[in-house]
């Protein structure tokens, strides 16, 4: 942190709330569990990985499936969203109402210089240090992977670790937005905790709707991780998350102005939710991903790629599936999906009277998937992607593409056991967390 | 005659069908202590949040020089000391007033003195969470005396303290004033107030009674017939409130 010796009000802000962190009992404890959680997520991880790389004596074929990414670093960086969801939130609504409730908000409001978004941005910098520190560890866990002869794709871990990031971020925006807008810190945490919860009902009645819904939905915090943590990096995930972000932390700033009327600032939070949502929506139009995944698993093979990168008439798909029916979820995030991202001019439609599939009229061809590249038509019922490459290569004119081995992977089996880590995580992390929070207080009585 | 340093007129503040702050009109004066005087529910501390800023008044304005201050401008001028607060109370007292001089840019060669004046150096290593009622409030009066704006509004400086104490911070915040600050501070005890203000304003259900010194109070109490010649600051205030 900078010396506050003759800086400016807002390194003095930034050191306070430095201060003020370092006091929290609340951020000692997320410290103190974030090794544990973590090291559970690793310990078991390993374990799995290990067994199903023929650790066991388990089939040979499975192993070559097997990629760290899937089997180590989603379940081990999983425990950062169990903290950034239940343990975070509390620290975030202390850093604003600690502030509030002692009455100091008052007096840092009398300086003319700093306005309340200044104030904002230093709770969110210092709130996100914080957070940094907590990630220490996974950086620990990735130290332990390596060691173990484990293999890393460091884009994937970039990634992911983005993700996480972005995650920490919006959690951070919307627990300060609920500690400025509410009037105690328990009522801060229930809207805190009602936006998650509101989050995931969405994605649940979203699930299967298609269109907007499904839409919407690929932007709440937990389908947002996903797609990092299926190595995908999406431009519009980015900037939605981050426009939802900034616009959580402007409705802070907004709120923290106690000296305005409280109807002058509803009027500027609705311009603010107004200004955050066309942003969101800018940003969620803007076309731009990246497949940082080591097996492609968000592509089709090179082979099939390049076929369909050659077809440059527009492709017009009418899927007759139900929301509920599973193939059509299998097709929206496989399939579907990946042409999508392939090809420059897809538009599919799923047509159905009913919502799950199982009562459809008889003659409607439910189940069918009608493929139209020009004046060509063509019927298929299969979701498989190869099936599904062919049928649209062969509508285009050209030839079938051949089986073949060339794109697929090998995957980085491991068969090792987790030496240390129980140690690590259990022990060796908590107690040093817990003996820095101690002597914190002690060097500084608190 | 000291010249005005700041015009309050026609302050209102409502909260639903009550009146906090009716019309509240007044004058505050370079280098004055002035005193807020009314009884609980008066609407002294909303007067005063309402001038700091930290509360929205449903209507009026401040002047000085005969312009109309801004709330920036306003927070140039004006430093408020709520009553009742324990700011950062995981935090030094050293702490709390080493961060007033240097995020408000405050009086930092003043910082020893107003430390020793207010009996503070054996707590200073005192987190705020821990102190007594009376030890925060000379903490946070300390906080005030330090920051910058030239007029310092203090809510209750008295209350929590002892007889001593009370003595103590008096002839702090005179010798404040004297030095060339201005204060306006709300008190509920007669006494405390006679000890400490130049002027008072007289303040009852939101509306300002009347303000003046304790000889100009007197002759306004007793011009509306409702005090002796000569009646002491507390008959006034009983009388005019």
């Amino acid at each position: 942190m900078p010396s506050p010796s003759a800086a400016a009000p807002f390194s003095w802000l930034l050191a306070k709330e430095w201060r003020e962190l370092m006091a929290s009992r609340a951020w000692w404890v997320m410290l103190a569990l974030t090794g544990p959680l973590v090291g559970l997520s690793f310990i078991g991880a390993v374990r799995s990985f290990s067994e199903m790389s023929g650790g066991a004596g388990g089939p040979a074929g499975l192993a070559e499936a097997l990629t760290p990414l899937d089997g180590v670093f989603i379940p081990t960086f999983g425990a950062f969203d169990l903290i950034a969801t239940f343990l975070l939130p509390f620290v975030a609504i202390r850093a604003v109402s600690g502030d509030i409730q002692s009455g100091a908000h008052k007096i840092l409001l009398q300086q003319p210089r700093v306005s309340t978004r200044t104030m904002v941005a230093a709770k969110g910098i210092v709130l996100f240090a914080g957070c940094l520190i907590a990630s220490l560890a996974g950086v620990l866990a990735c130290a332990l992977w390596t060691s173990y002869g484990g293999a890393t794709s460091l884009p994937e871990l970039v990634n992911l670790s983005l993700g996480h990031a972005l995650h920490a971020a919006l959690t951070i925006a919307i627990a300060v937005a609920a500690a400025a807008t509410t009037e105690h810190p328990a009522t801060a945490a229930i809207v805190a905790l009602g936006v998650t919860v509101g989050t995931w009902a969405y994605e649940f009645i979203s699930l299967g709707r298609g269109g907007w819904w499904e839409a919407l939905a690929s932007y709440m915090p937990t389908a947002m991780l996903r797609g990092f943590e299926h190595g995908l990096f999406r431009i519009s995930a980015v900037l939605v998350v981050s426009a939802i972000t900034l616009g959580g932390l402007t409705i802070a700033a907004i709120w923290l102005r106690i000296g305005q009327p409280a109807r002058r600032r509803v009027v500027l939070s609705v311009m603010a939710g107004a200004l955050t949502a066309a942003a969101a929506f800018g940003g969620a139009m803007i076309p731009g991903d990246l497949d940082v995944s080591e097996n492609r698993r968000n592509s089709f093979t090179e082979r099939e790629g390049a076929a369909l990168e050659a077809i440059s008439a527009p492709l017009r798909i009418n899927a007759r599936l139900a929301p509920e029916d599973p193939r059509r979820f299998d097709l929206e995030h496989g399939a579907f999906a990946k042409l999508r991202r392939t090809m420059k001019d897809v538009d599919i439609v799923y047509t159905s009277s009913t919502a799950t599939g199982l009562f459809e009229p008889q003659g409607t061809g439910y189940g069918e998937i009608w493929y139209a590249l020009g004046d060509k038509r063509v019927m298929e019922r299969s979701t498989a992607e190869p099936i599904i490459v062919n049928t649209i290569i062969e509508l285009s004119g050209a030839p079938a593409l051949a089986d073949g081995e060339e794109d697929s992977f090998a995957g980085h089996p491991l068969v090792a056991q987790p030496v240390g880590a129980a140690w690590l995580f259990y022990i060796i992390w908590p107690v040093a967390a817990l003996s820095a929070g101690f002597f914190n207080r002690k060097r500084r009585p608190i | 005659m000291l010249p005005d340093t700041l015009h309050v007129t026609d302050l209102t503040k409502t909260y639903g069908a009550l009146h906090a702050l009716d019309a509240v009109t007044l004058s505050i004066r370079t280098g004055e202590v002035l005193g807020l005087i009314g009884p609980n529910g008066a609407g002294k501390t909303t007067l005063f949040e309402c001038l700091a800023g930290v509360l929205p008044a449903d209507r009026g304005s401040v002047h000085a020089g005969g312009a109309a201050l801004d709330a920036k401008a306003r927070a140039d001028r004006l430093a408020y000391v709520p009553d009742g607060i324990a700011p950062w109370p995981a935090q030094t007292i050293r702490w709390a007033l080493d961060f007033t001089v240097g995020y408000f840019g405050g009086r930092a060669s003043e910082r020893d003195a107003v430390v020793r004046a207010l009996d503070l150096e054996a707590l200073l290593d005192q987190p705020i969470g821990t102190l007594s009622k009376g030890q925060r409030k000379r903490t946070v009066l300390a906080i005030g005396l330090l920051m910058p704006q030239p007029v310092l509004l203090a809510d209750e400086p008295f209350d929590g303290l002892d007889l001593r104490q009370s003595r103590e911070v008096a002839a702090v915040l005179r010798a404040h004033a004297a030095a060339g600050r201005t204060l306006f501070l709300s008190i509920h005890q007669i006494n405390d107030a006679a000890r400490v203000c130049d002027r008072f304003v007289l303040i009852d259900r939101g509306h300002v009674t009347a303000e003046g010194t304790v000889d100009e109070l007197a002759v306004q109490a007793a011009a509306r017939g409702l005090t002796p010649a000569g009646a002491s600051l507390e008959e006034i205030f009983l009388a005019l409130t």
